[in-house]
């Protein structure tokens, strides 16, 4: 059975005169745990942009659920959630309406106008931001009085709440203590928690440049200057491979 | 031989050179059959009248003109909001609608724009009479285009990034649109739309000298009948408003975490929207056009304009607005700069108040009690109404900027005034050349009022063939009005672009 739940077909990307992605063919099954690695400029974030359907690719295609991208509806749009590496937080805005902001797609105008207001109900937001070990004092701030790590995790959280099945995360653990990045881990690659209290992402597509991390992984995936070196089971990654993309 | 170099503090001062052939012709204009009057004028001003009477027409007219004022501010607040949003860039991302109506919207805006609201209340005086309500309109027509470019401005300033993050969440259109553009909705509301209110009294005050109603036509009637005392009274009592609701506003802070507050707002916003449009609508459909059969009438009037004499109005136009820009920007920091003690910047800061509340009609009247009427004396009427803003602005940045440089340049036994010009000015120099910049697009528009009065330009042609009913040469004056102002705005946004 084919359980493909995103696909890249030959997807080219240019910007100006230069070639971010060279020719990309990949294939992210149901439930997979993948980890992204390469180097800085490599094309990570490109990659996930495309993924994401933010960035249109200058040539291929991009596929979820075996559909094309541009017909898809909002709801299936919805399987997907982004952490950006530069968060994409909106300053002006308090954590727990950032929070909220998640979920504007399955919400109406009325959640948006009263989100902004302050007049909504933040339960679902505050119950995510303690799983990001949000700290209540904070969910009132606005983000640009938070610190790196608070904002970071604040983005997690945006991103938690839609309970989208894929996740898209580049370079989640930034600004994170070594405790808080066990937590986060956690949250973002196990399915289901104990208390089944959360849903979280079956799917994962993480970029990463911390090695030690990959133990959480399924399969990885090298990217050296727009194109994939390899896309291997975590178990079969060898020095050789790491020396192809660094 | 070092070849002259220009900075941005020589350039702050290079544009007064403009007043030797001002100061030539106003030599030459001067008459002394009205200094009598001028003298009567200057002392009424400390003896305004006061008694039971005219306190009562000042209440009846100061509240005519908050009524106006504050309509018209609301009405094209929440309207210059609207098209500030749909001529925004982010707008048109969001819905995926082809970026170049945006474009045809900016443009019809700013051609709306580039006409001054003195005009637009004299043609619509012309179509359906001196009404209240005409007043209101006249005001929100510009004022509308105005307040759209500002928000529109600060709508451009969205960071690409958080629309792709909001986008991505795939969130209902509208709800992505509100949630991006709430903020910096807001704060633009914050911080320029009670300065808006301000203008909008003002304009309210040069509506009434043409006769719309509140206090400007008080200020107009007493002048025609030389009751200077009368004048002052009001000008004294207009005084009193706009200090008051200056001081009013800055007290005022709009807290949005406070949630009862908030729909409290929005509600009474919303509400005295929907009155204040519906009462426009009912006027609209309820009004006959007096003198304005069709569009057709466009075409059956004729005109008498020679092309020669159109090209020497809108000649006179660009140098009437170049002369008054001149004095503008030079004036202000000129001033500053030779009279650098505390009691003449005292003396400096009230002369630019008055500057700023007596409507540039008046000041123009009262310059031509002893003067001709001509291009240089309309020019200097413009230019010292725009420099008491200019200064304002001026003041307000020095006052707060760092002064260890010029204490550093005073110890080393540098003068007083070289210091400030080094110390001070030099570092105010370029923002204040960039909102000087912007400032003259202001002053574009506003040649129109002294044109009226003072018999210079389009302005006094304007006034001419709306009195004739020549329906076409307004078109055409209209016409070379709106493009003389989207020159002169295509160029300032240049220099304004430079210097930011």
């Amino acid at each position: 059975m084919n359980n493909t739940v995103l696909e890249l077909e030959n997807i080219s990307y240019k910007y100006k005169n230069d070639l971010i992605l060279n020719k990309i063919n990949l294939k992210i099954n149901s439930g997979e745990k993948i980890a992204l690695l390469g180097k800085s400029g490599s094309g990570k974030t490109t990659l996930i942009s495309v993924l994401n359907g933010t960035i249109k690719p200058t040539q291929g295609e991009v596929k979820l659920f075996n559909k094309s991208y541009e017909k898809l509806d909002r709801n299936q749009k919805r399987e997907i959630t982004t952490i950006w590496q530069d968060l994409r937080l909106i300053e002006d805005l308090s954590a727990e309406q950032n929070v909220n902001c998640g979920l504007l797609a399955e919400n109406n105008f009325y959640f948006a106008f009263k989100n902004l207001l302050n007049i909504s109900s933040f339960k679902k937001a505050h119950k995510y931001m303690k799983l990001c070990r949000l700290h209540n004092s904070i969910y009132d701030k606005k983000i640009r009085k938070l610190s790196g790590g608070q904002k970071q995790r604040v983005a997690i959280a945006r991103s938690l709440i839609q309970e989208s099945n894929i996740l898209l995360a580049d370079e989640p653990f930034n600004n994170l203590d070594p405790k808080l990045i066990t937590t986060i881990k956690n949250l973002l690659l196990e399915n289901v928690d104990k208390n089944n209290t959360r849903k979280s992402p079956k799917t994962a597509l993480v970029a990463l440049h911390r090695l030690d991390f990959l133990n959480d992984f399924d399969k990885v995936i090298g990217i050296r200057d727009g194109k994939i070196f390899f896309n291997i089971k975590r178990n079969n990654l060898k020095k050789i491979h790491l020396e192809k993309i660094y | 031989m070092n070849k002259l170099k220009l900075n941005y503090t020589s350039l702050s001062f290079l544009p007064i050179l403009v007043c030797i052939p001002l100061g030539y012709q106003l030599i030459n204009n001067i008459h002394f059959g009205g200094f009598k009057l001028f003298q009567e004028f200057l002392i009424s001003a400390f003896n305004p009248k006061i008694d039971n009477e005219i306190i009562i027409t000042v209440i009846k007219r100061l509240n005519e003109t908050i009524l106006i004022g504050f309509f018209s501010w609301l009405v094209s607040i929440f309207f210059g909001a609207i098209f500030g949003i749909i001529s925004s860039n982010i707008f048109y991302k969001i819905f995926n609608i082809p970026n170049f109506l945006y474009r045809i919207i900016r443009f019809f805006l700013t051609i709306i724009r580039s006409i001054h609201e003195v005009v637009w209340g004299i043609i619509l005086m012309q179509i359906y009479g001196i009404n209240f309500s005409i007043g209101i309109i006249a005001i929100c027509i510009p004022y509308i285009a105005v307040n759209s470019k500002v928000f529109a401005e600060q709508l451009e300033t969205i960071d690409y990034k958080s629309f792709e993050s909001i986008n991505q969440i795939n969130a209902p259109k509208f709800s992505s649109l509100l949630t991006l553009i709430w903020n910096p909705i807001i704060n633009t509301f914050k911080n320029f739309g009670l300065y808006r209110l301000e203008c909008s009294i003002r304009s309210t005050v040069i509506l009434g000298l043409f006769g719309i109603g509140g206090i400007g036509t008080s200020i107009f009637l007493s002048f025609q009948t030389l009751n200077f005392r009368e004048l002052w009274t009001y000008l004294w009592s207009l005084a009193i408003l706009i200090i008051l609701s200056g001081l009013i506003f800055k007290k005022i802070k709009f807290n949005t975490t406070n949630k009862i507050l908030s729909i409290f707002f929005i509600a009474v916003f919303f509400i005295t929207i929907l009155f204040s449009f519906s009462y426009f609508l009912y006027f609209i459909f309820n009004n006959n056009f007096e003198n304005f059969d069709s569009v057709s009438s466009l075409f059956k009037s004729s005109s008498d304009l020679g092309l020669f004499d159109f090209l020497k109005l809108i000649l006179e136009t660009i140098i009437l607005s170049l002369l008054s820009t001149g004095i503008a920007i030079s004036l202000p920091p000129l001033a500053i700069g030779i009279f650098n003690n505390n009691s003449s910047k005292i003396f400096i800061k009230i002369f630019a108040f008055l500057l700023r509340l007596i409507p540039t009609p008046v000041i123009l009247l009262t310059l031509l009690t002893f003067n001709n009427p001509s291009l240089s004396l309309a020019a200097l009427t413009l230019g010292l109404h725009n420099a008491g803003i200019t200064s304002k602005l001026l003041f307000t940045n020095l006052d707060s900027q760092d002064k260890r440089n010029y204490i550093a340049m005073k110890s080393l036994g540098i003068s007083k005034k070289t210091s400030w010009l080094l110390g001070l000015f030099s570092q105010q120099a370029k923002s204040y050349l960039a909102y000087c910049a912007y400032r003259s697009d202001i002053i574009i528009r506003e040649t129109a009022i002294v044109g009226v009065i003072g018999s210079v330009g389009l302005g006094w042609q304007l006034q001419e063939s709306l009195s004739s009913f020549a329906w076409q040469e307004v078109t055409i004056v209209l016409i070379a009005y709106s493009s003389i102002a989207i020159v002169g705005e295509l160029i300032n946004g240049k220099i304004k672009n430079s210097l930011t």
